[in-house]
């Protein structure tokens, strides 16, 4: 299994390891996988996130490039700017979703799932008409630091160098003596800042955030997060044959330009004619409905559930679920079909958890 | 690592069981409740019911997973922490006395000689 430069930190705070896409990673730290998503909601937690894959794409070419593979609006994308999107081959298949960083005119950084990098590579290297693809994963370290308190705890730590940071947006900055790439997106609903760093100051820096009292926190709290969030996890709620629309992604088909490969496919007509959706479900029964579980109205069956967890803040077992269009009404009530049993919940509206802003 | 206390005596699936005469209290081990995490329900379905030794006899979830409840030993459930049933987190807190999951009047007590003592359980964790 690969490790990230932070397992030797996770055994010493005596982590439970897992395999997650090839890497031993920490599920959750002793205090368990509530308490560690309350540190990210009411403070602040931090996630080892090294194992998600970076690339950089750069030369000449790459604007016309990253034009040509990724569904957005290339010249609104300045320098300094990330955004949220899908990589789609030619065949209409969803491979990721990720987010691009826009580095300088010519160079653009990815950051891609774990579980997609090697399938991502390959199509990226396929399709490369004259760029350099560098995937620096191996080389770079990645801490997502999450909560109401992480940016004031990355400004000072960090002489206030991201205090005029917008969201989506990043910096290169010093933290402490450490250089680091700061970006203010995240994967939890929280404010937060993700660090890329060298390999060689990880553990410095891992320590340095410890020290300063940002909880170490699991993938099991950061899954908890997400889906709390609505937010969407490829391989549940995003899939090869996904429809980007059916899944509630219609907002990241910007690309208006003929050089992008699936231009005739995000503009037409039948990208509009999917039949299914997303639906929150709050479990009204005792129970989690987990990932696979069919989900029914009056005896047929309208769609299966994607993922699913118990939500502290909403003090019950939630859901996500793709089911027909037809039958995702608010309030609507469904029964899921659970080890067996019939469990009952009811239709919300996505995300359960909206952050307050400030 | 786990403490195991000595007094209890421990079926293969993580059960532990106290025995006070003819009544046995059980719950699940330290190493069970670790493994699964942080509990979020406990549901038992089997008060008044007779059970054979290594019947299910209600299921423990967590976040991660949900796992099946077998009784180490056989006799009719004569009762149910109420307390735990709204407050599953005691089983993380403290598995072995508020976390306590079904008291049931013994069938016979030859069916411990099934079970583990502290030392063989923690053999095989």
């Amino acid at each position: 299994m690969k490790k990230t430069i932070l397992n030797s930190r996770h055994k010493n705070l005596d982590a439970k390891l897992v395999d997650f896409a090839g890497w031993e990673m920490p599920i959750n730290y002793p205090a368990g996988i509530i308490k560690e998503s309350s540190f990210v909601r009411e403070s602040c937690g931090m996630f080892d996130v090294s194992h998600m894959g970076r690339v950089e794409v750069s030369g000449k070419n790459a604007k016309s490039f990253i034009e040509k593979i990724l569904p957005i609006d290339v010249n609104s994308l300045q320098i300094g700017s990330a955004k949220y999107t899908l990589l789609i081959n030619e065949k209409k298949e969803i491979l990721d979703d990720l987010i691009i960083y826009k580095i300088s005119e010519d160079k653009y950084l990815l950051v891609i799932n774990a579980s997609n990098t090697d399938e991502d590579l390959e199509w990226i290297t396929k399709v490369n008409d004259g760029v350099t693809i560098n995937n620096t994963t191996s080389y770079t370290s990645m801490i997502a630091v999450q909560g109401p308190e992480a940016l004031d705890k990355i400004n000072f730590l960090s002489n206030n160098s991201i205090k005029d940071l917008g969201r989506y947006k990043y910096k290169e900055i010093k933290l402490q003596k450490y250089s680091i790439f700061a970006a203010r997106t995240g994967y939890t609903g929280e404010d937060g800042v993700e660090i890329i760093c060298d390999n060689n100051d990880a553990e410095n820096i891992w320590d340095l955030l410890i020290e300063n009292k940002i909880e170490a926190c699991g993938l099991g709290a950061r899954d908890l997060l997400r889906i709390e969030a609505g937010l969407h996890l490829y391989g549940h709620e995003i899939n090869k044959d996904s429809n980007p629309i059916d899944i509630g992604l219609s907002r990241l088909l910007e690309s208006k330009s003929k050089h992008y490969i699936n231009h005739d496919y995000i503009n037409g007509e039948d990208i509009k004619n999917g039949t299914e959706s997303l639906a929150g479900l709050v479990m009204l029964d005792r129970g989690i409905a987990r990932e696979g579980n069919e989900i029914y109205i009056d005896n047929k069956i309208i769609g299966y559930i994607t993922s699913g967890t118990h939500s502290p803040r909403i003090k019950s077992a939630i859901a996500i679920g793709k089911i027909e269009k037809d039958y995702n009404n608010i309030q609507n009530t469904v029964k899921i079909k659970v080890r067996e049993k019939f469990l009952e919940a009811k239709i919300v509206k996505l995300p359960f958890y909206r952050r307050k802003r400030k | 690592m786990s403490e195991i206390p000595k007094n209890l005596k421990y079926s293969k699936d993580h059960e532990w069981v106290e025995i006070n005469d003819n009544v046995a209290t059980v719950g699940i081990t330290l190493h069970a409740a670790e493994s699964l995490g942080d509990i979020v329900y406990v549901d038992v379905n089997s008060i008044d019911k007779n059970l054979n030794q290594f019947d299910k006899f209600g299921e423990i979830e967590s976040v991660k997973a949900v796992s099946d409840l077998y009784i180490p030993i056989s006799g009719k459930v004569i009762e149910i922490n109420e307390a735990l049933l709204n407050n599953p987190e005691f089983v993380n807190e403290d598995c072995y006395d508020k976390g306590w999951i079904i008291k049931l009047e013994i069938n016979d007590k030859k069916d411990l000689d099934e079970l583990l003592d502290s030392e063989e359980y923690e053999k095989i964790i």
